[in-house]
């Protein structure tokens, strides 16, 4: 369950203040399936970074599984990030001097995991979503949908709850966009994983449970 | 993780293979350099054989006496040629502290009168090397620096003996016809400083003398220790033994019981200086026997500085702010470098980030991939700094002094790779690990 009330997020030069989010209001309730959609500049990748914990509001509550974050401290949101919460952006973001598997493993470094178990964890996501024969390439070494596959490998790898997508069809081309839809797709049925997916594409998100549009930083619908 | 860490160290570095260069070799020459300087100051000043009680030393090479009296100055304000004469205007004045000076090392009878029994000392070494004298063998001459030294000599100054032993109370009584030589001489004199050299006779001067022992080379050169053949004290110079002044060709160490009673045995020196008796002196009114720790006088003897302390300020001070800035400059830039490198890592460290390290799991990683560097760096340095050593102690490019390669230096490198490796590395990853992810992953 994820829960924003009266989210405002102003970035602030020296001399212009722009309102990003304005008196936000959004509830995404367990399991649920949600794209949010917009023009660019309108505020959807702001609120994904707010809900995932990696940027700070400047006024409301963040409620993510029944717990106010707004009082938490560094450590304490690293830790919550870490077990509650994965990412898939749209530029992938691998640590490309990472063999793939070792890229998977990455949110279990921090959850003071052994190895061996890290292993058998990141090869078992790896599984799903169908990369099994590619854990010791490298980024470089793979196509776009097969880096996004890792991304997605990696943000499921520690079962998390919440899995926050920042338009991750946005650079791959649609035949290829449509397998991670599936993967997508098939985690939210069969794990019953909340995602929350900012997307540019209509088609993609009317796949999802619900739409919300957002504009000038304000829901439309 | 720290695999982890360490693999993601190793592929960084060969990722970007001129700025791995250009780093491992500052660290590399800085740590190289800094380590020939540790290894050249422990030579000189550690406790290497034959100074292995260095802070139990107590060091009084000379005395000064002095006059102080009124006098005179004379001084030319102008000079004028009126009708092709030079004419001069004068005035005087009346100093009241001019002190007259002469300084040098003490004669036989002033060390052994006075400086024997110290309260404070728990062995009194004297030794006279005022000259040289030259050894004969088979037609052929050899010049030869001769140290004249008591007994207690050899109880503090504790010398590698390859063969043989060190000379006794006896041979200075009964002034024996024995010496010790060093390896260097042996093999000069001999042309070998093997156990067979042990009881042949060698010429020197006009007598004959038979070897007693042969010592390593020391590993530096000191007024202590310079000598190339000891004989016992009693074979001086009979002039010298028989002087009556209190100024002759004799210098005096001391090693007390424990470090913390150089300073009483100092203030018992200063005591007899201040209450020695001059009526036996026609003109000077006064003695200072100099005495100083042994690192003061190794500061005394390269700056030629009297006063101890001074010394040792004038010497620290900036051997201390040029090793400063010799380690200061290197470190900023490689400071400097990290940052780039650092910064090129933004979205890694987003990710990570994002993923649930916390701030402090990103300084710890990026403090540890400088470690590595540095640790890299400083194994390359250590091997540069070795060839050097060897180069240098084989081809005796320092005179007498050879370069250490003890444990000790090898221990203060470590301290300083780690020093090193942790100083350039906490600033940029400090700075990193505070950035906002939302921002580095933009």
């Amino acid at each position: 369950m994820i829960e924003i009330k009266n989210v405002s997020k102003a970035y602030r030069t020296d001399t212009i203040e722009t309102l990003a989010l304005q008196k936000m209001n959004l509830s995404v309730p367990s399991g649920e399936f949600l794209s949010i959609m917009g023009p660019s500049g309108c505020g959807k990748s702001t609120l994904l970074n707010i809900m995932g914990l990696i940027d700070e509001p400047s006024e409301g509550t963040v409620t993510l599984a029944g717990q106010q974050i707004t009082d938490y401290n560094g450590t304490r949101i690293a830790r919550f990030r870490n077990e509650q919460l994965g990412f898939i952006f749209q530029s992938f973001h691998l640590i490309n001097d990472l063999t793939v598997v070792d890229n998977v493993e990455l949110p279990l470094l921090y959850r003071k995991v052994g190895s061996k178990e890290r292993r058998r964890l990141a090869t078992e996501a790896l599984a799903h979503v169908g990369l099994s024969n590619r854990s010791t390439h490298f980024p470089n070494q793979l196509s776009g949908g097969q880096k996004q596959r890792v991304a997605i490998a990696r943000a499921i790898v520690g079962r998390p709850n919440i899995i926050l997508a920042d338009e991750p069809t946005g650079n791959l081309d649609s035949r290829m966009g449509d397998e991670i839809m599936d993967i997508l797709l098939k985690l939210n049925e069969d794990l019953g994983t909340t995602i929350v997916m900012v997307t540019h594409d209509e088609r993609m998100a009317k796949k999802t449970h619900r739409l919300v549009r957002l504009s000038d930083g304000e829901r439309v619908s | 993780m720290l695999k982890n860490y360490l693999t993601l160290a190793i592929k960084v570095l060969k990722r970007k293979p001129l700025y791995t260069f250009i780093s491992l070799f500052g660290i590399s020459f800085t740590l190289m350099i800094l380590m020939l300087l540790t290894s050249m100051f422990d030579a000189m000043i550690g406790n290497n054989q034959p100074v292995t009680n260095r802070d139990r030393l107590v060091i009084a090479p000379m005395l000064e006496r002095t006059r102080t009296e009124t006098d005179t100055i004379m001084t030319i304000d102008t000079v004028k040629l009126a009708d092709a004469n030079m004419r001069f205007d004068t005035s005087y004045t009346y100093e009241d502290n001019i002190v007259s000076n002469s300084n040098g090392p003490m004669s036989y009878k002033f060390v052994t009168e006075h400086l024997q029994n110290l309260d404070g000392a728990e062995y009194s070494a004297f030794y006279n090397d005022n000259s040289n004298i030259d050894g004969y063998l088979d037609g052929r001459k050899f010049s030869f620096s001769p140290y004249y030294v008591n007994a207690d000599y050899w109880k503090i100054l504790d010398f590698e003996f390859l063969h043989g032993g060190p000379l006794n109370e006896q041979d200075d009584e009964q002034a024996s016809q024995a010496v010790v030589i060093t390896d260097k001489a042996a093999k000069i004199y001999f042309g070998s400083a093997g156990a067979s050299v042990l009881g042949q006779e060698m010429q020197l001067g006009k007598e004959s003398f038979k070897v007693r022992g042969i010592v390593a080379r020391p590993m530096s050169d000191s007024p202590l220790f310079a000598g190339d053949v000891y004989f016992p004290i009693t074979k001086v110079d009979p002039r010298a033994m028989s002087d009556d002044d209190i100024q002759g060709g004799f210098s005096a160490f001391f090693m007390v019981a424990s470090p913390d009673k150089r300073d009483a045995l100092k203030k018992e020196i200063d005591f007899l200086s201040e209450n020695f008796d001059m009526s036996g002196d026609e003109y000077y009114d006064a003695i200072k026997v100099y005495n100083a720790t042994a690192i003061e006088g190794f500061a005394q003897t390269i700056l030629q500085e009297r006063d101890s302390e001074r010394a040792l300020r004038m010497l620290f001070i900036p051997v201390t702010l040029l090793l400063f800035l010799f380690v200061a400059l290197p470190l900023i830039n490689l400071i400097n470098l990290n940052i780039s490198r650092v910064y090129e890592r933004k979205s890694e460290i987003g990710v990570r980030k994002a993923f649930g390290a916390n701030s402090r799991d990103i300084l710890y990683q990026f403090i540890f991939e400088n470690l590595v560097l540095t640790f890299i760096g400083g194994i390359i340095g250590l091997a540069l700094a070795l060839g050097v050593i060897s180069y240098v102690n084989a081809n005796d490019l320092l005179g007498i002094t050879r370069l250490s390669y003890s444990y000790q230096v090898f221990l203060y490198f470590l301290i300083v790779i780690i020093l090193f490796g942790f100083l350039s590395g906490i600033l940029p990853a400090y700075r990193m690990s505070r950035t906002n992810v939302a921002d580095s992953l933009r």
